[in-house]
C-alpha cells in the first residue's frame, strides 16, 4: 500500500507543477485562488487541529495580510516578493499581541477573542479611508518587479508557481513544527492543557507562538490574495470568511495539514462549480455540509485514507 | 429643542434598538446554555422571520397575526431541524454543531430568496402604531415606543418562565447539569427540542418587529448575527440576565455612538466586547471557560 501511496503524491505533485501547460487561464486563476485558500486553511489546522485553539477570527491575518502588502505595492513601490514578504512576517508580529490577549482566556472564550479583535479590524478597515480605502477597499494594486529580476513572478504563470512555492514551503514548515518536541507540546495542550503545566511547560507561551506563526501563515495567504486579485476589501476581514475557513478545515478534516488544503480545494471547487450550474448554489452548498457532518465526520482526508486502507474485519 | 428633550428622545431610541437586540441575544444566549451549541443559523432564522411575518400579514391583512404566526412557524422549524438533525450530534465534537448551523444559515438564506425574491420588502405597521408622539416637543415614532415596550415585556415573561414555571426549572437544570437532570428522570431530549424552538421563535420575533423599521431583505442577516454574538458574549455565554445587560449595553453604544461619533460607533462595540472579555474571560455574567 505504501508504494501505491507515494505513487499517488508523485502524481499529484506533477499535476500541480505541470498544470499551466495544460489547464486554459481561467482554471489557472481558480487554482491559484485554490493554492493560496489552501495555505490559508492549512494556518489555521496547526491552531485548530493541533492545539484545538479555535480562531473564529482568522479572516483577520488573511484580511491584515493582503491590506498590508496591498499598501506596500501601491505606496512605496516595493517589489512583489518583498512586499509580499514583509506583511507576513508584520502579520505574524503583531499576532503576538493578538496571541498575547487572546491566551488570557481558553475555550469558548478564546474564540470570541479573536473574533472580536477581527471585527475591530473590519470596522477599521471600513473607516479609515486614508489608508484602506473604505468600503471600496484597495484597488489597482501592481506586481511590482524587482531590481533583481523575478520578472516571471508577475505573470499569470509565475504568480501560480510563487504561491504553489508558498504552499509547499509552508507545508514543509508546518510538517517539521508538528514534527518537532515543539509539535509535541502543542497536541498536549490539545489533549490535556493542565497536564502538560504539571509537565512544566509553559502553556501560554507555546500558544502565544503558534498563534504567531498561524497567523503569519495566513497572512502570508492574504499578502498573495491581494496582488493576485489586484485588490483588497473589507471582505477580506469579515467573519463570514471566518467561519469558511474554519469549515474549510473541518470538511478537509483537522489534524492533518493536507486535509484542509483539500478542503479549500473542494470549497473553491463546489461553489464555482454550483454557481455555474444553478443560481441556488448556496442551498445545495449547505446541504452538502450538512450531509457530510452526519455522514462524512472525519473529512475528506478521513474519507481518503479510509479508501485506502481495507476495512477492519468486524468483530 | 431642549437638550434634555434631545437626551430622552436617545434614551427611547436606545432602548427600542435594545429590544430588538435582546429577542436576538436571549434565543442564542439559551440555545448556548442548554446545548453547548454556537447557533450560527439564528440571523438567517431572524430574516426567515421577517419574510414569514411579511407574508402573513400581506395575506391576512394583520400585522398582529404576522407578529404571533411567524414565531411559531421559524420556532416549530427549529423544533423539526433539531429532531432530524441536531440530536444526531449530541455525542460529537462542538465541530458538528458550527458546520452544521453554518450549513442552515446558507439553506435558510437561499431559501428565502427563492421565495420572496432579492427585493427588499416593506412590513407597514398597524395604523396605530404608526405616527409619531410627542416626548417633550420631540418628535418619536410611536412604533419605536411599541418596540421598546415589547422588550421589557418579553424579558419579563422570559424571566418568569425560567425562575416561575416547571419547563423553566427543567430548563434550568439541564443547563446547569444534563447528566444529573437525565437520571432524575428529566426527558432531556424534550426540553432540548423545546428550547431550540423556543430559540429559533424568538429569533423570528425579532425578525417580524424589525421589519417595519428596516424592511425584511437578504442582507439581514449577516450583520445581525454577529450582533447578536457580541450581545452574548459580552453577557457570558448561556446566562439570561447576561444578554439583557449585554443587550442594553450595546443598544446604547450603537445609538449614542452613531449620533455623537459616527465614524467610531462600529468599532466602539466591539472595542466593549474585547475589553468585557479582556477583564472577564467568560463574560459579564458567564461562568469562566
Amino acid at each position: 500500500m505504501k508504494g501505491v501511496t507515494r505513487l499517488v503524491w508523485i502524481v499529484i505533485a506533477a499535476g500541480l507543477v505541470l498544470a499551466p501547460l495544460g489547464l486554459p487561464p481561467f482554471a489557472m486563476t481558480l487554482l491559484t485562488e485554490a493554492v493560496i485558500l489552501g495555505l490559508f486553511a492549512m494556518s489555521l489546522d496547526l491552531m485548530f487541529g493541533y492545539t484545538r485553539l479555535v480562531s473564529f477570527g482568522h479572516a483577520a491575518a488573511y484580511g491584515f495580510g493582503a491590506y498590508a502588502s496591498g499598501w506596500l505595492l501601491l505606496h512605496t513601490g516595493m517589489p512583489l516578493l518583498f512586499a509580499v514578504f514583509a506583511a507576513a512576517l508584520l502579520t505574524g508580529v503583531l499576532a503576538i499581541g493578538v496571541g498575547w490577549m487572546c491566551t488570557l482566556a481558553t475555550g469558548v472564550s478564546f474564540s470570541m477573542l479573536t473574533l472580536a479583535l477581527a471585527q475591530l479590524l473590519y470596522a477599521i478597515s471600513f473607516k479609515w479611508t486614508s489608508v484602506t480605502g473604505g468600503s471600496d477597499g484597495l484597488a489597482g494594486i501592481p506586481r511590482t518587479i524587482g531590481p533583481f529580476g523575478f520578472a516571471a513572478l508577475s505573470s499569470k504563470t509565475g504568480f501560480y508557481y510563487l504561491a504553489l512555492a508558498c504552499l509547499v514551503g509552508g507545508f514543509l514548515v508546518c510538517l517539521a513544527l508538528v514534527r518537532s518536541p515543539f509539535g509535541a507540546v502543542l497536541r498536549g495542550i490539545r489533549e490535556n492543557e493542565a497536564k502538560t503545566t504539571a509537565l512544566g511547560y509553559n502553556t501560554r507561551l507555546y500558544k502565544i507562538a503558534v498563534v504567531a506563526i498561524s497567523y503569519g501563515l495566513g497572512g502570508l495567504a492574504g499578502a498573495l490574495y491581494a496582488p493576485f486579485a489586484g485588490f483588497a476589501n473589507t471582505e477580506l476581514l469579515f467573519w463570514l470568511l471566518s467561519g469558511q475557513v474554519l469549515i474549510m478545515v473541518i470538511v478537509g478534516g483537522s489534524g492533518t495539514l493536507v486535509g484542509p488544503v483539500l478542503g479549500a480545494a473542494f470549497f473553491m471547487l463546489m461553489e464555482h462549480q454550483l454557481s455555474a450550474w444553478t443560481e441556488a448554489w448556496a442551498l445545495y452548498f449547505g446541504l452538502i455540509f450538512i450531509a457530510f457532518v452526519l455522514f462524512a465526520p472525519e473529512g475528506l482526508w478521513g474519507l481518503a485514507t479510509r479508501l485506502r486502507r481495507p476495512a477492519r474485519p468486524g468483530p | 429643542m431642549s437638550t434634555f428633550a434631545l437626551l430622552l428622545s436617545q434614551v427611547a431610541d436606545a432602548l427600542s434598538q435594545s429590544a430588538l437586540l435582546f429577542f436576538l441575544g436571549v434565543g442564542l444566549t439559551l440555545i448556548f446554555g442548554l446545548m453547548r451549541i454556537v447557533n450560527f443559523a439564528h440571523g438567517a432564522l431572524y430574516m426567515l422571520g421577517a419574510f414569514v411575518g411579511y407574508s402573513i400579514a400581506s395575506w391576512s391583512g394583520s400585522y398582529w397575526l404576522a407578529l404571533a404566526g411567524a414565531p411559531l412557524v421559524v420556532g416549530l422549524f427549529g423544533v423539526a431541524f433539531e429532531y432530524s438533525i441536531l440530536r444526531r450530534l449530541y455525542r460529537r465534537d462542538a465541530h458538528a454543531f458550527l458546520m452544521v448551523t453554518f450549513g442552515l444559515a446558507l439553506v435558510v438564506g437561499e431559501a428565502v430568496r427563492l421565495t420572496w425574491g432579492s427585493d427588499a420588502l416593506k412590513v407597514p405597521p398597524p395604523p396605530m402604531l404608526s405616527g409619531v408622539v410627542f416626548l417633550l416637543d420631540q418628535p418619536f415614532p410611536v412604533y419605536r415606543l411599541f418596540l421598546a415596550a415589547t422588550g421589557i415585556v418579553v424579558a419579563v415573561a422570559i424571566w418568569q418562565f425560567l425562575e416561575r414555571s416547571r419547563l423553566g426549572l427543567l430548563i434550568r437544570a439541564t443547563s446547569q447539569n444534563a447528566e444529573m437532570a437525565s437520571a432524575l428522570g428529566v426527558d432531556i431530549k424534550l426540553v432540548r427540542s423545546g428550547v431550540f424552538g423556543i430559540g429559533c421563535g424568538l429569533a423570528a420575533l425579532g425578525g417580524v418587529l424589525a421589519a417595519p423599521l428596516v424592511t425584511a431583505s437578504n442582507g439581514m442577516a449577516a450583520t445581525v448575527i454577529i450582533d447578536a454574538f457580541v450581545i452574548v458574549i459580552i453577557g457570558g455565554m448561556g446566562s439570561f440576565v447576561g444578554s439583557l445587560i449585554g443587550a442594553l449595553l450595546i443598544g446604547f453604544v450603537q445609538v449614542f455612538g452613531n449620533y455623537y461619533a459616527p465614524d467610531f460607533a462600529l468599532a466602539f462595540m466591539y472595542l466593549v466586547m474585547l475589553a468585557v472579555l479582556v477583564v472577564r474571560p467568560g463574560g459579564l455574567l458567564g461562568k469562566e471557560s
